[in-house]
C-alpha cells in the first residue's frame, strides 16, 4: 500500500501520472487530494509559463541590452560559420524561405497554443454526457458576447457552458456532444484570424476559423481519432447556428 | 518529370512538418539556452540540417524527437565553437524580460524567472515533459538516462521550482 510520501514523490515527478495506485491513494487520503489539487494548479501555471511566445513583439534581447559577457550572438557567428551559412545551395534557400514564412504565420499558431493551454485547464469539460446544460445558464454565457444559438440544435447538444478568461477577455467556452464525441467550441470575438488555421498539438486537434466582424471561432477535439475535415464540418455547423445579437 | 513531382511533394510535406513543429522547437531551444537570439540561431541551423538529412526521417510520427535531438546536438555544437563563461541568472532574466513577461501576468513572469534559475539538468527533462509532452521513457531515451534518474530529476526540478516560486512546500515530501 502506497503511503503519502511515496504518493507525493510520484506526483512531483509526474503530476499527470495515470497509475491506478496513485488514484487509489488519492481517493482514500484527504490530505493528498488537497496536495494534488494545489500541485495541479501549480502545474497549470508551469505549463503556461513554459509556453513563451517565440515570436513575441518587442525588442529582441540582442537589440536592447548590452550583450552578456562573452555570449553575444555576434560572437557566436564566426566568419567560418557565416561563410557556411551563405554557402548553402538552392535547396537550403528554400528552407530559409519556409522559416521566414513560419515567422509570419506563427501568431495564428500562438492563438491555437493558447486555446490548447486553456483546454488543459478544464479537463472536466470533456465528459461524455446526455445531460444538456440548462438554457438560462447557456444564455447567460452567450449574452456577453452578443450571440445565441439558433433553435433546432443544429450545432449539437451543449453539455457544458462557461464564461472563461482568455487573453484578457471573457469568452464563451462550450462543449457540444456530437457524432464525433465531445467537441469544444470557443467563441473568440476579440481574436481576429486572417485565415483558417488547423492545429494538432499537445493531444488536441482543431481549427480556428475567421468570423468576419466577430473575431474567430475555435473548435477542437481531444486526441487524434477525429479527422480535421470532420472538425471543420462541425465548425461550419456551429457557425451556421450562431445568431449574432450585437 | 515524375521525379520532379515527387520532389515537390516531398518538399511540401517537409515544409508542413516544419511549420507545425517550429513554435514548440523554438520554445524548447529557448528553455535550453535561456537566450532568444541563440534559440533562433539553433532552430534555424536545425532546420537546415534537418532539410539536408530529411531522408533519414523514416516515420513522420517520430519527427518531434528527431528534431529535438538535432536541436540538442546543435546547441552542444555552439558550446564547442565558443566556450561560454558562467552566466548571471539575474542578468539573463533582465535581458529576456520582453519574452518572459510580454502581456502575461506577473506570476507567470515569476515562474519563468524561477525556471531560469533551475540547473540545466533539471530544467531540460522538465521542459521535455511539460512542454513537449514526452513520457518518462521518451525523456530517458532522449537524454540517455535511466527512467529512475529521469523521475528523480523531475522530482527535484519541481521541488526546487516550488521553493523558488515561494509556494507552500510544507506538505512536500523529503527526498
Amino acid at each position: 500500500m502506497m503511503d503519502c510520501a511515496q504518493y507525493r514523490r510520484s506526483m512531483l515527478a509526474d503530476p499527470h501520472d495515470p497509475d491506478p495506485h496513485l488514484r487509489e491513494h488519492r481517493e482514500s487520503c484527504h490530505d493528498c487530494t488537497l496536495y494534488s489539487e494545489r500541485l495541479l494548479r501549480f502545474e497549470s501555471r508551469l505549463e503556461r509559463a513554459l509556453r513563451v511566445d517565440p515570436v513575441s513583439e518587442g525588442p529582441s534581447s540582442s537589440d536592447n541590452v548590452v550583450p552578456l559577457r562573452g555570449r553575444s550572438r555576434t560572437a557566436l557567428r564566426s566568419p567560418a560559420y557565416r561563410k557556411r551559412m551563405f554557402a548553402m545551395a538552392a535547396s537550403v534557400l528554400m528552407a530559409l524561405v519556409v522559416a521566414g514564412g513560419l515567422w509570419l504565420s506563427a501568431p495564428g499558431t500562438s492563438l491555437a497554443a493558447d486555446v490548447v493551454t486553456h483546454m488543459r485547464e478544464e479537463p472536466q469539460a470533456w465528459r461524455r454526457t446526455d445531460l444538456p446544460v440548462p438554457d438560462p445558464k447557456l444564455e447567460n454565457v452567450l449574452r456577453d458576447s452578443h450571440l445565441r444559438l439558433g433553435a433546432g440544435g443544429g450545432a449539437g447538444m451543449v453539455s457544458y457552458a462557461n464564461s472563461c478568461g482568455f487573453r484578457g477577455h471573457k469568452v464563451p467556452h462550450l462543449v457540444l456532444q456530437t457524432e464525433a464525441g465531445p467537441v469544444t467550441v470557443m467563441v473568440l470575438v476579440h481574436e481576429r484570424s486572417p485565415k483558417p488555421v488547423q492545429f494538432d498539438e499537445q493531444g488536441y486537434r482543431g481549427v480556428i476559423v475567421p468570423v468576419p466582424g466577430h473575431g474567430s471561432l475555435a473548435v477542437l477535439t481531444r486526441g487524434s481519432s477525429t479527422d480535421i475535415e470532420t472538425i471543420e464540418h462541425i465548425a461550419h455547423r456551429v457557425l451556421d447556428s450562431i445568431v449574432w445579437t450585437g | 518529370m515524375k521525379d520532379q513531382i515527387g520532389g515537390n511533394q516531398k518538399r511540401a510535406r517537409f515544409q508542413a512538418l516544419c511549420q507545425s513543429l517550429r513554435p514548440d522547437l523554438l520554445r524548447f531551444a529557448f528553455w535550453l539556452s535561456r537566450d532568444r537570439a541563440l534559440a533562433e540561431d539553433v532552430v534555424q541551423e536545425t532546420m537546415l540540417r534537418a532539410w539536408k538529412a530529411q531522408d533519414s526521417l523514416q516515420d513522420e510520427a517520430a519527427a518531434k524527437p528527431w528534431f529535438l535531438t538535432i536541436i540538442r546536438r546543435e546547441y552542444a555544437r555552439c558550446f564547442e565553437r565558443k566556450r561560454f563563461v558562467t552566466v548571471d541568472v539575474d542578468e539573463l532574466v533582465a535581458r529576456e524580460e520582453p519574452m518572459l513577461a510580454a502581456a502575461e501576468e506577473q506570476n507567470l513572469a515569476e515562474m519563468r524567472a524561477a525556471l531560469f534559475k533551475l540547473p540545466d539538468e533539471y530544467r531540460e527533462p522538465l521542459v521535455l515533459q511539460v512542454l513537449m509532452g514526452f513520457s518518462t521513457a521518451e525523456i530517458a531515451r532522449e537524454l540517455d538516462l535511466s527512467c529512475g534518474a529521469v523521475l528523480t530529476r523531475l522530482f527535484r526540478a519541481r521541488k526546487q521550482l516550488r521553493v523558488l516560486c515561494g509556494e507552500d512546500t510544507s506538505m512536500d515530501p523529503q527526498e
